[in-house]
Protein backbone atom coordinates (compact mmCIF):
# COMPACT_ATOMS: atom_id res chain seq x y z
CA UNK A 1 0.00 0.00 0.00
CA UNK A 2 1.13 3.15 -1.11
CA UNK A 3 1.79 5.48 2.08
CA UNK A 4 0.22 8.61 -0.51
CA UNK A 5 -2.10 6.92 -2.61
CA UNK A 6 -4.68 8.66 -0.59
CA UNK A 7 -3.42 12.12 -1.54
CA UNK A 8 -2.16 11.13 -4.93
CA UNK A 9 -5.37 9.65 -6.10
CA UNK A 10 -7.10 13.50 -5.85
CA UNK A 11 -4.13 14.95 -7.27
CA UNK A 12 -5.21 12.37 -10.10
CA UNK A 13 -8.69 14.04 -9.81
CA UNK A 14 -7.52 17.45 -9.73
CA UNK A 15 -5.34 17.12 -12.88
CA UNK A 16 -8.10 15.49 -14.62
CA UNK A 17 -10.09 18.68 -13.44
CA UNK A 18 -12.06 17.92 -10.81
CA UNK A 19 -11.95 21.06 -8.77
CA UNK A 20 -13.96 19.40 -5.78
CA UNK A 21 -11.08 16.69 -5.28
CA UNK A 22 -8.69 19.51 -4.59
CA UNK A 23 -11.10 21.17 -2.13
CA UNK A 24 -10.71 17.54 -0.50
CA UNK A 25 -6.94 18.41 -0.43
CA UNK A 26 -7.41 21.58 1.22
CA UNK A 27 -9.56 20.73 3.78
CA UNK A 28 -7.40 18.19 4.83
CA UNK A 29 -3.63 20.57 4.73
CA UNK A 30 -4.99 23.82 5.39
CA UNK A 31 -4.42 23.53 9.98
CA UNK A 32 -0.76 21.91 9.21
CA UNK A 33 -0.17 24.60 6.54
CA UNK A 34 -1.22 27.49 8.53
CA UNK A 35 0.71 26.20 11.59
CA UNK A 36 3.48 25.61 9.54
CA UNK A 37 3.99 29.48 7.64
CA UNK A 38 3.20 30.57 11.47
CA UNK A 39 7.24 29.30 11.86
CA UNK A 40 7.63 32.33 9.41
CA UNK A 41 5.41 34.76 10.40
CA UNK A 42 3.68 35.32 14.02
CA UNK A 43 0.56 36.82 12.89
CA UNK A 44 -2.20 34.21 12.80
CA UNK A 45 -4.33 36.01 10.10
CA UNK A 46 -0.85 37.07 8.00
CA UNK A 47 -0.40 33.30 8.14
CA UNK A 48 -3.98 31.93 7.03
CA UNK A 49 -3.59 34.63 3.62
CA UNK A 50 -0.17 32.83 3.07
CA UNK A 51 -1.63 29.79 3.57
CA UNK A 52 -4.18 30.30 1.28
CA UNK A 53 -1.51 31.94 -1.48
CA UNK A 54 0.27 28.49 -0.75
CA UNK A 55 -2.53 26.42 -1.67
CA UNK A 56 -3.39 28.32 -5.05
CA UNK A 57 0.18 28.32 -6.55
CA UNK A 58 -0.12 24.57 -5.42
CA UNK A 59 -3.18 24.29 -7.33
CA UNK A 60 -1.67 26.47 -10.40
CA UNK A 61 1.29 24.60 -10.39
CA UNK A 62 -0.40 21.03 -9.78
CA UNK A 63 0.34 20.35 -13.91
CA UNK A 64 3.74 19.61 -13.44
CA UNK A 65 3.51 17.92 -10.01
CA UNK A 66 4.31 14.09 -11.10
CA UNK A 67 4.15 12.38 -8.26
CA UNK A 68 7.63 11.75 -7.46
CA UNK A 69 7.51 12.65 -4.17
CA UNK A 70 4.81 12.88 -1.52
CA UNK A 71 2.10 15.51 -2.21
CA UNK A 72 2.26 16.97 1.25
CA UNK A 73 6.06 17.17 1.06
CA UNK A 74 5.45 18.94 -2.72
CA UNK A 75 3.12 21.55 -0.90
CA UNK A 76 5.00 22.34 2.09
CA UNK A 77 7.68 23.34 0.30
CA UNK A 78 5.44 25.80 -1.58
CA UNK A 79 4.29 26.72 1.45
CA UNK A 80 7.58 27.19 2.83
CA UNK A 81 9.17 29.56 -0.35
CA UNK A 82 5.79 31.44 -0.15
CA UNK A 83 6.11 32.33 3.53
CA UNK A 84 10.13 33.19 2.92
CA UNK A 85 8.91 35.72 0.00
CA UNK A 86 6.55 36.97 2.50
CA UNK A 87 8.90 37.53 5.05
CA UNK A 88 11.17 39.16 2.82
CA UNK A 89 9.25 41.19 1.32
CA UNK A 90 7.60 42.32 4.43
CA UNK A 91 11.04 42.73 6.02
CA UNK A 92 10.64 40.43 8.47
CA UNK A 93 12.57 38.11 9.96
CA UNK A 94 11.89 34.64 11.11
CA UNK A 95 13.60 34.97 14.18
CA UNK A 96 11.62 37.60 15.49
CA UNK A 97 8.92 35.57 15.99
CA UNK A 98 11.18 33.37 18.01
CA UNK A 99 12.55 36.11 20.32
CA UNK A 100 9.07 37.30 21.19
CA UNK A 101 7.39 34.32 21.89
CA UNK A 102 10.78 33.25 24.31
CA UNK A 103 9.43 30.09 25.38
CA UNK A 104 7.23 26.95 23.70
CA UNK A 105 5.89 26.35 27.07
CA UNK A 106 4.00 29.67 26.95
CA UNK A 107 1.20 28.42 23.97
CA UNK A 108 -1.41 30.29 25.90
CA UNK A 109 -0.17 33.51 26.20
CA UNK A 110 1.47 33.29 22.71
CA UNK A 111 -2.16 32.01 21.10
CA UNK A 112 -3.54 35.41 23.51
CA UNK A 113 -1.21 37.50 21.69
CA UNK A 114 -1.62 35.95 18.27
CA UNK A 115 -5.53 36.87 18.90
CA UNK A 116 -4.96 40.65 19.08
CA UNK A 117 -3.55 40.55 16.33
CA UNK A 118 -6.18 38.54 14.63
CA UNK A 119 -8.33 40.10 12.14
CA UNK A 120 -10.71 37.49 12.16
CA UNK A 121 -14.05 37.88 13.31
CA UNK A 122 -15.61 37.61 16.71
CA UNK A 123 -18.06 34.66 14.81
CA UNK A 124 -14.95 32.82 14.49
CA UNK A 125 -13.32 33.25 16.90
CA UNK A 126 -16.09 31.63 19.04
CA UNK A 127 -16.56 28.69 17.32
CA UNK A 128 -13.08 28.10 17.27
CA UNK A 129 -12.87 27.89 20.81
CA UNK A 130 -16.61 25.98 21.10
CA UNK A 131 -14.98 23.39 18.28
CA UNK A 132 -11.61 23.02 20.39
CA UNK A 133 -13.81 22.82 23.80
CA UNK A 134 -16.31 19.75 21.81
CA UNK A 135 -13.42 17.79 20.80
CA UNK A 136 -11.42 17.73 23.90
CA UNK A 137 -14.91 17.10 25.47
CA UNK A 138 -15.47 14.28 23.50
CA UNK A 139 -11.91 13.15 23.85
CA UNK A 140 -12.00 12.39 27.12
CA UNK A 141 -15.49 10.82 27.01
CA UNK A 142 -14.04 8.10 25.04
CA UNK A 143 -12.87 4.60 26.21
CA UNK A 144 -9.27 4.09 26.75
CA UNK A 145 -8.54 2.33 23.71
CA UNK A 146 -10.72 4.68 21.40
CA UNK A 147 -8.67 7.78 22.81
CA UNK A 148 -5.19 5.76 22.82
CA UNK A 149 -5.88 4.90 18.98
CA UNK A 150 -6.83 8.13 17.60
CA UNK A 151 -3.97 9.95 20.10
CA UNK A 152 -1.43 7.51 18.61
CA UNK A 153 -2.45 8.50 15.30
CA UNK A 154 -3.12 12.41 14.92
CA UNK A 155 -0.63 13.48 17.72
CA UNK A 156 2.40 11.03 17.35
CA UNK A 157 1.75 10.34 13.79
CA UNK A 158 2.13 6.75 14.13
CA UNK A 159 0.88 4.22 11.26
CA UNK A 160 -1.95 1.78 11.87
CA UNK A 161 1.06 -0.89 12.07
CA UNK A 162 2.93 0.84 14.37
CA UNK A 163 -0.47 1.61 16.82
CA UNK A 164 -1.04 -2.16 16.38
CA UNK A 165 2.34 -3.30 17.45
CA UNK A 166 2.13 -0.64 20.43
CA UNK A 167 -1.19 -1.66 21.01
CA UNK A 168 -0.80 -5.36 20.81
CA UNK A 169 -3.65 -5.84 18.33
CA UNK A 170 -4.56 -6.60 14.87
CA UNK A 171 -4.17 -3.75 12.09
CA UNK A 172 -8.18 -4.15 11.28
CA UNK A 173 -8.35 -3.75 15.29
CA UNK A 174 -6.69 -0.13 14.95
CA UNK A 175 -8.54 0.61 11.72
CA UNK A 176 -11.99 0.33 13.69
CA UNK A 177 -11.00 2.11 16.71
CA UNK A 178 -9.78 4.81 15.11
CA UNK A 179 -12.78 4.93 12.62
CA UNK A 180 -15.00 4.83 16.27
CA UNK A 181 -13.12 7.55 17.56
CA UNK A 182 -13.38 10.00 14.91
CA UNK A 183 -17.08 8.89 14.46
CA UNK A 184 -17.85 9.86 18.54
CA UNK A 185 -16.39 12.86 18.22
CA UNK A 186 -17.41 13.30 15.22
CA UNK A 187 -21.08 13.38 16.63
CA UNK A 188 -20.54 16.05 19.11
CA UNK A 189 -18.91 18.37 16.13
CA UNK A 190 -21.72 18.41 13.84
CA UNK A 191 -23.94 19.79 16.12
CA UNK A 192 -21.24 22.50 16.44
CA UNK A 193 -21.09 23.11 12.81
CA UNK A 194 -24.76 22.55 12.38
CA UNK A 195 -25.54 25.29 15.10
CA UNK A 196 -25.46 28.14 12.56
CA UNK A 197 -21.48 28.87 11.84
CA UNK A 198 -20.72 25.74 10.07
CA UNK A 199 -18.87 27.17 7.01
CA UNK A 200 -17.16 24.10 5.61
CA UNK A 201 -20.92 23.75 3.65
CA UNK A 202 -19.79 26.51 1.55
CA UNK A 203 -17.50 24.41 -0.23
CA UNK A 204 -20.56 21.99 -0.92
CA UNK B 1 -24.35 6.27 5.16
CA UNK B 2 -22.90 3.76 5.95
CA UNK B 3 -20.96 2.31 8.15
CA UNK B 4 -17.92 0.56 5.96
CA UNK B 5 -17.93 3.93 3.76
CA UNK B 6 -17.40 6.28 6.80
CA UNK B 7 -14.56 3.68 7.62
CA UNK B 8 -12.87 3.74 4.46
CA UNK B 9 -13.03 7.61 4.64
CA UNK B 10 -11.52 7.18 8.29
CA UNK B 11 -8.98 4.78 6.61
CA UNK B 12 -8.18 7.17 3.48
CA UNK B 13 -7.84 10.12 5.61
CA UNK B 14 -4.70 8.29 7.24
CA UNK B 15 -3.10 7.05 3.99
CA UNK B 16 -4.09 4.13 5.28
CA UNK B 17 -6.92 2.71 2.02
CA UNK B 18 -5.22 0.51 -0.81
CA UNK B 19 -5.32 2.64 -3.77
CA UNK B 20 -7.88 0.83 -5.76
CA UNK B 21 -10.11 1.85 -2.76
CA UNK B 22 -9.21 5.32 -2.51
CA UNK B 23 -9.50 5.83 -6.60
CA UNK B 24 -13.46 4.99 -6.36
CA UNK B 25 -13.44 7.05 -2.47
CA UNK B 26 -11.88 10.23 -4.37
CA UNK B 27 -13.83 10.10 -6.89
CA UNK B 28 -17.16 10.17 -4.56
CA UNK B 29 -15.78 12.39 -2.05
CA UNK B 30 -14.72 15.45 -4.63
CA UNK B 31 -19.11 15.21 -5.15
CA UNK B 32 -20.58 14.62 -2.18
CA UNK B 33 -20.82 17.62 0.12
CA UNK B 34 -21.64 15.42 2.88
CA UNK B 35 -18.79 13.32 2.76
CA UNK B 36 -16.68 15.87 2.32
CA UNK B 37 -17.99 18.00 4.99
CA UNK B 38 -16.97 15.25 7.63
CA UNK B 39 -13.90 14.92 6.15
CA UNK B 40 -13.46 17.91 6.88
CA UNK B 41 -14.47 17.86 11.02
CA UNK B 42 -11.97 14.65 10.49
CA UNK B 43 -9.17 17.45 9.69
CA UNK B 44 -10.39 19.45 12.69
CA UNK B 45 -10.25 16.81 14.91
CA UNK B 46 -6.40 15.97 14.09
CA UNK B 47 -5.89 19.63 14.91
CA UNK B 48 -7.66 19.98 18.29
CA UNK B 49 -5.76 16.92 19.05
CA UNK B 50 -2.56 18.31 17.86
CA UNK B 51 -3.39 21.38 19.60
CA UNK B 52 -2.53 23.69 16.68
CA UNK B 53 -2.39 27.34 18.47
CA UNK B 54 -3.25 30.08 15.99
CA UNK B 55 -5.17 28.36 13.76
CA UNK B 56 -8.69 29.04 12.81
CA UNK B 57 -10.77 25.91 12.90
CA UNK B 58 -14.10 27.25 11.31
CA UNK B 59 -12.73 26.50 7.64
CA UNK B 60 -13.00 30.06 6.54
CA UNK B 61 -9.75 29.40 4.58
CA UNK B 62 -11.11 26.46 2.52
CA UNK B 63 -14.12 28.09 1.58
CA UNK B 64 -11.70 31.19 0.28
CA UNK B 65 -9.46 29.17 -1.62
CA UNK B 66 -12.34 27.32 -3.45
CA UNK B 67 -13.52 30.58 -3.68
CA UNK B 68 -10.45 31.76 -5.43
CA UNK B 69 -9.80 28.95 -7.44
CA UNK B 70 -13.48 29.32 -8.60
CA UNK B 71 -12.47 31.72 -11.78
CA UNK B 72 -9.67 29.73 -12.50
CA UNK B 73 -9.80 27.23 -15.28
CA UNK B 74 -10.25 23.19 -14.65
CA UNK B 75 -7.12 21.52 -15.11
CA UNK B 76 -6.50 18.66 -18.33
CA UNK B 77 -3.73 16.49 -17.59
CA UNK B 78 -4.41 13.47 -19.22
CA UNK B 79 -2.33 11.28 -16.72
CA UNK B 80 -2.56 8.31 -18.84
CA UNK B 81 -0.51 9.88 -21.49
CA UNK B 82 1.96 11.06 -19.49
CA UNK B 83 2.89 7.68 -18.04
CA UNK B 84 3.21 6.52 -21.61
CA UNK B 85 5.64 9.34 -22.69
CA UNK B 86 8.09 8.28 -19.75
CA UNK B 87 7.25 4.57 -21.30
CA UNK B 88 8.06 5.48 -24.30
CA UNK B 89 11.56 8.04 -23.38
CA UNK B 90 12.79 5.13 -21.44
CA UNK B 91 12.85 2.54 -24.25
CA UNK B 92 16.23 4.02 -25.43
CA UNK B 93 17.69 2.89 -22.08
CA UNK B 94 18.42 -0.77 -22.38
CA UNK B 95 19.84 0.15 -25.68
CA UNK B 96 22.44 3.06 -23.91
CA UNK B 97 23.01 0.47 -21.96
CA UNK B 98 24.27 -1.44 -24.18
CA UNK B 99 26.19 0.81 -26.12
CA UNK B 100 28.03 1.86 -22.94
CA UNK B 101 29.20 -1.85 -22.33
CA UNK B 102 29.79 -1.85 -25.98
CA UNK B 103 31.96 1.64 -25.34
CA UNK B 104 33.83 -0.40 -22.40
CA UNK B 105 34.56 -3.44 -23.94
CA UNK B 106 36.53 -1.80 -26.83
CA UNK B 107 38.26 0.58 -24.42
CA UNK B 108 39.29 -2.52 -22.53
CA UNK B 109 40.80 -4.13 -25.30
CA UNK B 110 42.57 -1.08 -26.42
CA UNK B 111 44.69 -1.18 -23.29
CA UNK B 112 45.46 -4.71 -23.48
CA UNK B 113 46.50 -4.67 -26.62
CA UNK B 114 48.44 -2.09 -25.89
CA UNK B 115 49.58 -3.37 -22.58
CA UNK B 116 50.80 -6.94 -24.50
CA UNK B 117 52.76 -5.18 -27.34
CA UNK B 118 56.02 -4.80 -27.25
CA UNK B 119 56.66 -1.29 -27.03
CA UNK B 120 52.37 -0.51 -27.09
CA UNK B 121 52.70 -0.11 -30.34
CA UNK B 122 49.69 -1.37 -32.44
CA UNK B 123 49.91 -3.60 -35.38
CA UNK B 124 47.91 -2.52 -38.71
CA UNK B 125 45.49 -4.84 -39.98
CA UNK B 126 46.14 -4.47 -43.96
CA UNK B 127 50.26 -4.96 -42.62
CA UNK B 128 49.30 -8.59 -41.08
CA UNK B 129 47.16 -9.27 -44.76
CA UNK B 130 50.44 -8.41 -46.22
CA UNK B 131 52.41 -10.45 -44.01
CA UNK B 132 50.26 -13.81 -43.97
CA UNK B 133 50.18 -13.78 -47.69
CA UNK B 134 54.19 -13.63 -47.68
CA UNK B 135 54.17 -15.93 -45.62
CA UNK B 136 52.51 -18.52 -48.06
CA UNK B 137 52.47 -16.76 -51.04
CA UNK B 138 54.80 -15.87 -53.66
CA UNK B 139 58.55 -14.19 -52.77
CA UNK B 140 57.44 -10.68 -53.95
CA UNK B 141 54.56 -10.83 -51.99
CA UNK B 142 57.44 -9.95 -49.22
CA UNK B 143 58.33 -6.92 -51.26
CA UNK B 144 55.09 -5.55 -51.41
CA UNK B 145 54.94 -6.03 -47.32
CA UNK B 146 57.94 -4.26 -46.77
CA UNK B 147 56.80 -1.33 -49.00
CA UNK B 148 53.47 -1.70 -46.45
CA UNK B 149 55.15 -1.76 -43.40
CA UNK B 150 57.72 0.83 -44.28
CA UNK B 151 54.50 3.32 -45.78
CA UNK B 152 51.30 1.98 -44.10
CA UNK B 153 50.27 3.73 -40.94
CA UNK B 154 48.91 1.36 -38.28
CA UNK B 155 45.20 1.61 -37.85
CA UNK B 156 43.84 -1.80 -36.12
CA UNK B 157 44.62 -3.32 -33.19
CA UNK B 158 43.16 -6.53 -33.90
CA UNK B 159 45.61 -8.94 -34.91
CA UNK B 160 48.75 -9.96 -33.82
CA UNK B 161 52.19 -9.59 -35.16
CA UNK B 162 53.17 -12.26 -37.44
CA UNK B 163 56.42 -12.75 -35.70
CA UNK B 164 55.06 -13.87 -32.65
CA UNK B 165 52.68 -16.61 -34.40
CA UNK B 166 53.45 -20.00 -33.06
CA UNK B 167 52.70 -21.28 -36.81
CA UNK B 168 56.61 -20.55 -37.44
CA UNK B 169 58.78 -22.02 -34.87
CA UNK B 170 57.53 -25.94 -36.81
CA UNK B 171 60.11 -26.46 -39.86
CA UNK B 172 58.08 -26.58 -43.08
CA UNK B 173 60.59 -29.81 -44.15
CA UNK B 174 59.16 -31.60 -41.23
CA UNK B 175 55.71 -30.52 -41.39
CA UNK B 176 55.92 -32.07 -45.11
CA UNK B 177 57.63 -34.88 -44.09
CA UNK B 178 54.58 -35.49 -41.88
CA UNK B 179 52.08 -34.71 -43.85
CA UNK B 180 53.23 -37.21 -46.74
CA UNK B 181 53.50 -39.80 -44.77
CA UNK B 182 50.17 -39.00 -43.70
CA UNK B 183 48.94 -37.96 -47.37
CA UNK B 184 47.35 -41.35 -47.98
CA UNK B 185 44.56 -41.00 -45.43
CA UNK B 186 43.79 -37.19 -45.99
CA UNK B 187 41.48 -36.05 -47.79
CA UNK B 188 42.43 -34.99 -51.60
CA UNK B 189 41.79 -31.07 -51.42
CA UNK B 190 42.76 -30.15 -47.99
CA UNK B 191 46.37 -32.29 -49.10
CA UNK B 192 46.67 -30.13 -52.21
CA UNK B 193 46.32 -27.37 -50.78
CA UNK B 194 48.63 -27.70 -47.60
CA UNK B 195 50.85 -29.36 -49.87
CA UNK B 196 51.26 -26.65 -52.05
CA UNK B 197 51.37 -23.96 -49.14
CA UNK B 198 54.57 -26.04 -48.02
CA UNK B 199 56.22 -26.29 -51.49
CA UNK B 200 56.52 -22.34 -51.46
CA UNK B 201 57.12 -21.78 -48.01
CA UNK B 202 59.85 -19.64 -47.33
CA UNK B 203 63.23 -20.82 -47.60
CA UNK B 204 64.93 -19.60 -44.48
CA UNK B 205 62.80 -22.40 -42.46
CA UNK B 206 64.07 -25.47 -44.80
CA UNK B 207 67.41 -27.42 -43.10
CA UNK B 208 69.25 -26.35 -46.42
CA UNK B 209 68.32 -25.10 -49.30
CA UNK B 210 69.44 -28.24 -51.25
CA UNK B 211 67.10 -30.30 -48.84
CA UNK B 212 64.20 -27.97 -49.71
CA UNK B 213 64.98 -27.96 -53.52
CA UNK B 214 65.03 -31.83 -53.34
CA UNK B 215 61.54 -32.48 -51.50
CA UNK B 216 59.72 -30.24 -53.17
CA UNK B 217 59.43 -32.17 -56.57
CA UNK B 218 58.75 -35.16 -54.22
CA UNK B 219 56.21 -33.51 -52.41
CA UNK B 220 54.29 -32.30 -55.29
CA UNK B 221 55.19 -35.88 -56.90
CA UNK B 222 52.65 -37.48 -54.27
CA UNK B 223 50.36 -35.06 -54.69
CA UNK B 224 49.78 -35.23 -58.17
CA UNK B 225 49.88 -38.93 -57.70
CA UNK B 226 46.73 -38.46 -55.64
CA UNK B 227 44.08 -36.14 -57.53
CA UNK B 228 41.31 -37.18 -55.15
Amino acid sequence: MSADASDLSLVRRVQRGDKGAFDVLVLKYQHKLVKLVMRYVRNPAEAEDIAQEAFIKAYRALPQFRGESAFYTWLYRIAINTAKNAVVSRDRSPIEYNVDRGSTDNEESYDMQGRMKDSETPEGLVLTDEIRSTVNAAIDALPEDLRTAIVLRELEGLSYEEIAAAMACPVGTVRSRIFRAREAIDRRLREVFEGGLGRTEELG
Amino acid sequence: MNEELDSQLSAMFDNELPAAECELLARRLSRDADLKARWGRYAVIGAVIRAERGVALDGTMAGRVSAALSSEPALSIDTAPASRRSRASSWWQPLSGAGLAAGVAVVSILWLRSQALPGGSPVAAPVMVATRTATFGSPSAQGALQAASATTTPDSFVVPPIQQRPMMVVPATELADYVVAHSAFSWPVSRGNLLSSLMVSEPGTSSTPAESDQRAPRVQGNATQNPK
